[in-house]
Order: C-alpha cells, then structure tokens, then sequence
C-alpha cells in the first residue's frame, strides 16, 4: 500500500472533495456523494472520514461565511491537499498495476 | 421559508450534540445539520425531519467526533496544584498571626467534633452486639397510677413470661432476668461479694454472651448450677481458669454449695445486661413463691420473635393479660403489658404516661445537633477570615485572570487552599483529641478509644477533611473568581456592600448561637439548683440509709437500740426503702366513699414508729405514731392522698389495704418520693411490722466518718453475714440527675467553645478592621479624637452585630430551655433576667475581644499609620 494509507470509503470522500473543488462542505459532499454512488450517506459516516482525511493531512479546511440557513453556523470548506492527491494517484496506480497483472484467461468466463 | 418562525431543530438532539461534540468540530457539523433539517422540511413534514436530524445526531456519536473526556489533562493539574499549595504555604507564612488563628479556631471545633462523635458512636452501639439483636423485645408493665399517670417498669409478673412461652406461637425464646443481687461467693479461704442475676436457661440463647467453657445448652439445666464471668473465675480459679474452674464448687451466702458449669466472657461496658455470674430462675422461683402471682412484678422479661410482623401480634394480644389474668382478684390493678425492641431500650428509655418518649436519644440528638453546630461556626470563622482579607489577595487573582486564569481555577485554588487547611487542622485535631481523650473519658464516665484499625474511623477523618475544607472553602471560592481584573490589579477587590453584609450575618449566627448556649447553661444551672435545693419535704442531710437484710424483728429491734447508743447517731428507723426514691405501690387501697370504678396505685411505706421523726417530716394534721398507743392498724397518708380520696378531714377514716384495716391518725407534709420528673404519688405509711425493712435510715449528728465507724462496727456485729453498705440521701439524691448533670456539664463546654472560636473569629476580623482603617484613625487622632472615641467608632458595628444576634437568640433560648423545663413536673421559672445575663455576657465577651484590638490601634501614634504611604 506505501506510505499513504487510505481506506475505501475514505478514497471516495476525498474524490468528491476535488470533485466539488471550491465548494466542498458537510452538506455538499454528502449530497454529491449520494447522486453519484446512488446510495445514502450518514452525516455521521462522512464527518469521521473528514476528520480522519483531514488528520492524515489529505485534507485542509477552513471556515467559510455563515448563513441563515445554517443556523448562523459557518461551514468548513475542504480542500485537497498535496498529499492528498499523491495519496489517490498512489491508490489509483496501485489499482492500475493489480489490474495490468491480471492474466486475460482469469476473466474469460468460458472456460470456467 | 427561513422566516424567523421557521421550525427549529429538536432541543433534546441538539444539547446531546452540544454536549458530546468536539469543540473542533462543533460549529460545522451543526451548520450542516440544520441545513440538512431545513432542506428536509421543505421536503417533507417536520416529524421526518426531526426523527432524521436525531438519527444524524446519533450517528455523529462515535470516536472521532465526540470530544477528549477525560476529566483533567493530568500533567497541568499536577502543575496548578502544586503552585496553588505553593502561595497558599508562602501567605500562610506571611500572615502568622492570621494563620493561626485560623488554624486554632478549626482545630478547637474538630477536636471538640472529633470526641463529641466517638461519644455518639459509643452510645448508638450499647447492646447492638447480640448476632440476633433485631428479634429480640422486652416486655414493660404499664401501672395506671392516681390522676391517669402511668408509672412503666420492666418488672413483670412471672405468670406472663410462662404464658408467651406456652400461649404464643409467634414466640420463639423467652427468657427470665432477675434485678440485681448481691451474693457472698465463697470458695476455700477465698470469699466476697458479686452481683449477678438469676435467669431462665433462654437467657444464653437469646443473648450473645459466649460460653469461654462449658455448654451453652446445658449450663443452665442443673438446679445448682452456677455460671461465672471470666474476671470472677480468675478472681478464685488464677491464671488457669479455663482448666481449673469448671465442676468446682462454690458456697453462695455461706450455705448453698452450686457447681461451676460454665464461664462467660465480662459483659463490657457495651452492654446494660450487666452480671458477675449467672443462676437458674427455677432455683430463686423455688425459694420465691410469689413470683408465681399475676399481681406481683418480678423478673425482666426477653423473647424473640421471628419478624416485625409477628412482633406487632404479640405486641396486640399481650396488652391485656394482666387484666385478664387477675380480674376478681384483690390486688387487681390497672395495669397493661406492651413491649419494646431491646435494641432500643437503652436509648429510648424514657416512658412518658405508658408511651416510649424519648431517653439518651435525645442527648445523642442534642450532641450530633452540637458537632454540626460547632463544625459550622469553626467553618464560618475560615470564610470571614479568608474573605475579609481578599484585599492581600486580590492582586494575585488579578495577575492570574490577566495570565488567562479561568474563574473555575480561582474557584479551585481556594478550595484547594481550604482543604489544605482543613487537612493540617484534622490532622491536629486528631492528635490532641487523642491526648485529651483520658479527660474527656473521666468527664463523661466512658471508656473511648479511636481504634484506627478501623476503617470506619479513616473515613470519619477523611469525611471531616472534605466536610470542613469543602465547606469553609465554598464562600472564598465564590467569592475570591468574581474581582474584576482591573479592580483587583489595582489593589481593592470591588467587594460590594453584599459580601461585607454575608460576613456580618455569619458573625451574628456565631454570635447567636454562643448566646443561645449561654442560655442553656444559666437555664440547666438554675433548674439543677432547684432540684438539688428545692424543700423535699425532709431532712436530707446528714442521713445514710443502710442496707438491711432479713426478718427477724427482735434483731431488727437490737440493732436499732445499739445503733442509738452510738453518741454521732441521732435518731434511726427503718423502712421498706429509702423515701426519697420510692416505688412499692398497691393498687387495692380502699377508703370510704371510694369510687369503685377507679384504680388508683397508691404507694405504700412500711415503717416503724420514728419514721416521721427520724426523716424530719412534718405532720400537718392529726398525730405522728406514738409508742402511747397500738398504732399498729393506724396509718399516715400525705397531702395527695388526702385529695385523692376526697376527704374534708381525713383524721379518723377508715382505709384498708393488703388485707390490713385500719383508721387514718394522720396527715404528713409531702415529700419527694421520686426525682422532680415526677408528680409526688398518693402514699400509705403504716408501722404494722417494720422486720421486714430494707432499709435503715440512720440520722448522724456531729463527727460523721465517726459516727459512720461506729454504725459499721454495730452492723457488723448484729448482722454478721450482711456486708454494710450505705448510701447518703444528698448522694443519692445528685445520682438521680446524674442525666441532667451530664447535660450541664457538655452545655458548659460547648458554650465555651463556641464562645471561644466565635471570639477567635471577631478577633481577626477586628484586628483587620483596625488595619484597614489605620490611616483613617491618624487623621482622627490628629484633628484631636481621643483613644476612647476610637476605640468607639472601631467596635459600635460589631457591637451592633452582637446586639442583633442577642435579639435573634431569645425566642429560639425561650423555646428550647421552655421545652426542656417542661420535662420537670417541679421547675423553675424562666425569667427575663436569664436573657438579659446571657445577652450581657456575649456582649461583654465580644466587646472585650473587639476593644483590645481596638485599643490596640487607637494608641498606635498616628505618625506612624501617616507616615507610609
């Protein structure tokens, strides 16, 4: 795995936050996520894995301006880090060669 | 939609997030929540949205978003904790004099709390040592007297016991107790007296008093059988007791041999069953035919039941079996059975009218009542003293608010202050309590030790370091956090008028409550003079009362003739007991135009013809008994009998009584036959036949330890096997309110102390007074005051203050004393000069404490309190 560790549900928070680029907070993400894996989202689920990205160093955050809607509550927006990308092109390039090593006959449903 | 009406998220949900969130974390995640919940009700109704927004919450609640609980971040603490101990020692140093005073009021108040509590601890455990202790009751015999008082006693009719034995199902054990009887035990050249108690074999079941040798079961079987207390064995038996004494043979009285079948462990001060050795019922019932009859009370009565329950049932069914049993008969009385847990009985033993009411629980009461009151007064002094000083501390508050102290470290510096305080002065406490622990056990007729084996006696110490430390503590560190930064930078504290007024009602409690037990002490002083002073309606001076045994009348005539020989002895006769403190009664007197219907208890006197004389008492109608006439049929009655029975002239009635009929020769003055508790009873004296007395009452007249020799050496020559024993009446008499001298003596001492710690008190916060206003009194001095004027304007607000405690303490003294004086059938009257002493003693007591201090600052040259600045 390399020195970036990241687990599965942790690697499509941090896709959608460079997905959502400028605009990634609590309730975008969420919303992001659930139109794109078509699947619900717990808040609780997500905000753990921010935290964890973020203390990992994938992600930084900073507070963004407060809305009526929001309770006078500020949002964090999330951004991806250096680190953060180096960390999904590693997963990404890990995946890439697991699957260049795959022999063609292991999926040739034919024969088995 | 966002309007300001919009619905809000559920509160419950939200405080829950509030409380468990990381504070990191907080602010987004409720954004995101309530974004969540206003998009949902614009999608929906609001009880999905509120279910959704809770399951959310509950979601968030797992590691990652709930914040760090650990309590402290140890090392910092460790840290503060240290620096708190650190300024606390250095002005604890700085400020010797306050410090010590300090220390010296709570020191006084714990150590006074600490004996105090071992007292308390000692007297709810008397008999509490029995391993069945919660089955075990007591029978009592309630005798209706004259008027509708009742008289209860625990000497019942044998009959009784034979019948809850048989009768009752509920009853398990039932056990015979004898009242106290002296016996010559004798074995070999080897002889003395020992008291002891004839019991029934239940006695060793129901009770826990362990066989060191012999068989429980059997011990008591035998008719001659004798059990003795490990003390008496090593008395006769040596060091080897434990193999020597049993099967040994001894002689009671000089002539009944009794065998030796078991020894007890010494019944310890623990326990009111109290005996040197132990002999079958059956054996005195044999001897004692009247134990067998309903009418006559004999023995203390014990049993066991199973439950409270069946307690109640028995407690039902008996009441009446007196009643019941004796109807018809001619000594029938008016009498009821009830009974008591035995547990109780030590505590509770006062019968008012038939009705437990009270006993040595209410000094247990007035004692834990004394420990909280001087714990709080030794407290109050802590907060007055530490708070009136806040001005030397505030700069240091202000240094650490402005080094971002929070008001909750402040809040903790002082009570880690207080507690440590309070620590060093338990710690004290507990060593001088147990230096002054051998007093304090003469003092109140004890045997206390503080067993630090215990476990229990560690939590009491730890207990009073958190109690007193949290308590004093608690004004400082509310007070102490509130300073304003810049106020208290600058040197004040910007104590309002508010914490002047708290300390100033705390010093008038103190003040109060001293005044209160100044009360206390004059009112129980006065009353036990009363008592011990009041006309009993004889001569109690210089009269002993001697033991008497036997019947046979012409020795009772020779030792009355040779004890009149004897040049110190004035006068003698002798009595069925000494009358000062009389209870033999009958319930079967008859008199013309008695009212048939009615029971009256009417106590009997027999006596011979010098009674009156001898007694020094007064006959205010008719005649006195005469050796002119046979007055063996004639009886003397007192004042109250004389109403009782209604007659405009007694002289001349007939009365009859116990079989005997006769005419009344005489009316004598009362007397007191019981202590001032009680009504003076109806009372019969008859001199029909004086063998059978109890006592003698023996007048002595110049050298009394002469006299005294002279009557032993008669005593001891007329009744060679009787051991002579004597009581003085006047003795006798104090022994009587040995409960109320008790009393007398902790209310002395606690008004002392808390005279004393309330003066320590006012002392600092005067002394501070006179500091503070030190530059003030200069330029009063130099414009021309002069010292007394000074020491006026220094003391007139504490005087005040004493004033007003004086005021408070005078209904709560009026009540209390009131209600305590109304224990007393005979009593003093409270009066208003009682009030007025006890205000004029604090106030003086105050003032004397306040004016030295005063004084003090009055005569300080005022160059020097001008010069610094």
């Amino acid at each position: 795995m390399g020195k970036y560790s990241i687990g599965g549900f942790e690697e499509v928070v941090l896709l959608t936050v460079a997905i959502l680029f400028e605009n990634a907070y609590g309730v975008s993400i969420k919303d992001e996520m659930e139109a794109r894996l078509k699947r619900k989202v717990s808040v609780g689920a997500m905000r753990t894995a921010l935290s964890r990205l973020e203390k990992k160093g994938y992600l930084k955050s900073e507070f963004g301006e407060a809305t009526a809607a929001r309770g006078g509550k500020r949002k964090r927006f999330f951004k991806v880090t250096r680190s953060g990308k180096k960390a999904l092109e590693q997963v990404m390039e890990t995946r890439k060669r697991l699957w260049g090593a795959i022999p063609p006959m292991a999926f040739d449903f034919k024969y088995v | 939609m966002s309007g300001p009406h919009a619905p809000l998220p559920p509160k419950m949900a939200l405080r829950f997030l509030k409380w468990f969130c990381h504070p990191d974390l907080i602010e987004d995640v409720e954004g995101d929540l309530c974004e969540l919940y206003k998009k949902r009700l614009e999608a929906g109704k609001r009880a999905k949205a509120d279910l959704l927004f809770a399951v959310d919450v509950l979601l968030l609640f797992r590691p990652g978003v709930i914040r760090n609980f650990e309590p402290f971040n140890t090392k910092i603490n460790y840290a503060m904790l240290s620096n708190y101990l650190k300024i606390a020692r250095r002005n604890a140093m700085l400020y010797k004099g306050y410090t010590f005073l300090n220390l010296l009021g709570l020191v006084t108040g714990i150590t006074s709390s600490i004996l105090i509590l071992l007292w308390i601890h000692d007297e709810v455990n008397i008999n509490k040592f029995h391993a069945n202790g919660d089955h075990i009751y007591q029978l009592f015999r309630n005798m209706k007297q004259t008027g509708g008082y009742v008289a209860t006693t625990p000497s019942i009719p044998k009959p009784a016991a034979d019948l809850l034995a048989s009768d009752y199902p509920e009853v398990e054990q039932v056990a015979l107790y004898s009242w106290p009887m002296e016996k010559t035990i004798g074995e070999g050249n080897k002889a003395s007296k020992f008291s002891g108690r004839y019991v029934s074999p239940g006695f060793l079941q129901i009770f826990t008093f362990p066989l060191l040798v012999g068989d429980t079961g059997s011990a008591l079987e035998g008719l001659n059988s004798i059990l003795i207390s490990k003390s008496t064995a090593e008395a006769f038996f040596g060091a080897d007791w434990n193999t020597q004494a049993l099967g040994r043979t001894l002689l009671i009285d000089g002539k009944n041999e009794m065998q030796v079948t078991g020894v007890f462990d010494d019944p310890g001060a623990n326990s009111t069953l109290d005996f040197d050795w132990l002999m079958p019922a059956q054996q005195f019932i044999k001897d004692n035919d009247w134990v067998n009859d309903w009418g006559n009370g004999s023995f203390s009565v014990f049993f066991t039941v199973a439950d409270e329950q069946k307690a109640q049932a028995v407690a039902h069914r008996v009441v009446d079996e007196i009643k019941t049993h004796t109807v018809g008969a001619t000594n029938s009385g008016d009498e009821t059975l009830i009974i008591q847990k035995f547990e109780d009985t030590y505590l509770y033993s006062n019968f008012d009218n038939g009705v437990i009411h009270g006993g040595r629980i209410d000094y247990v009461h007035i004692m834990t009542g004394a420990v909280i009151l001087i714990l709080l007064i030794a407290c109050i002094n802590f907060m007055n003293l530490t708070t009136a000083r806040a001005d030397r501390r505030s700069r240091e508050v202000g240094v650490r608010k402005v080094m971002g102290a929070q008001k909750a470290s402040i809040t903790m510096q002082f009570f880690v202050e207080a507690l440590a305080f309070s620590a060093i002065a338990v710690v004290l406490a507990v060593g001088i309590a147990y230096a002054l622990l051998p007093y304090f056990n003469q003092l109140v007729g004890k045997d206390l030790a503080i067993d630090f084996t215990q476990p229990m006696a560690w939590a009491v110490i730890t207990g009073l370091i958190a109690g007193v430390g949290v308590l004093s503590g608690s004004y400082p560190a509310l007070v102490m956090p509130a300073f304003s930064i810049i106020q208290s930078l600058k040197g004040g504290t910007g104590q309002g008028r508010g914490s002047s007024i708290v300390r100033k009602g705390l010093v008038v409690f103190q003040f109060a409550i001293s005044t209160l037990l100044i009360i206390g002490t004059i009112v129980i002083y006065q009353q036990l003079d009363y008592v011990l002073n009041k006309d009993l309606g004889l001569n109690k001076e210089n009269l002993i009362d001697v033991h008497l045994e036997g019947d046979s009348l012409e020795q009772f005539n020779a030792y009355k003739t040779e004890l009149l020989k004897i040049s110190q002895v004035k006068a003698v006769s002798g009595t069925s007991g000494n009358p000062i403190a009389y209870g033999r009664s009958t319930s079967s007197a008859n008199w013309e135009g008695k009212d048939p219907s009615a029971g009256y208890e009417v106590n009997v006197m027999i006596t011979d013809k010098d009674f009156i004389n001898t007694m020094g008492m007064t006959i205010i109608k008719g005649r006195d008994f005469s050796k002119d006439y046979n007055d063996s049929t004639n009886f003397i009655i007192n004042e109250v009998a004389a109403t009782l029975m209604g007659f405009e002239n007694p002289i001349g009635k007939r009365l009859s009584f116990w079989g005997l009929d006769g005419k009344i020769i005489g009316v004598v003055k009362n007397f007191h036959m019981a202590n001032m508790h009680q009504p003076i009873s109806p009372l019969i004296v008859t001199c029909i036949d004086p063998s059978g007395s109890s006592s003698m009452m023996v007048r002595l007249q110049g050298n009394l330890s002469e006299g005294l020799k002279q009557v032993e050496a008669v005593t001891k020559k007329i009744y060679p096997s009787m051991g002579f024993q004597y009581r003085f009446t006047d003795e006798l008499l104090e022994q009587s309110y040995a409960g109320e001298q008790t009393a007398s003596t902790l209310v002395n001492i606690f008004a002392v102390i808390s005279i004393l710690i309330s003066c320590l008190g006012l002392f600092g916060l005067s002394s501070f007074t006179a500091e503070q206003r030190a530059k003030e009194v200069g330029v009063r001095k130099v414009l021309g005051s002069n010292e007394w004027q000074i020491v006026y304007l220094l003391s007139k607000d504490y005087a005040k203050l004493i004033l007003i405690a004086f005021v408070i303490a005078i209904p709560f003294g009026y009540y209390l004393m009131q209600d305590w004086l109304n224990n007393f059938e005979f009593r003093t009257v409270l009066q208003p000069t009682v009030f007025i002493y006890a205000g004029l003693a604090s106030l003086v007591i105050g003032a004397l404490t306040v004016g030295f201090k005063s004084y003090q600052a009055a005569t300080v040259k005022p160059v020097k309190s001008l010069k610094n600045e």
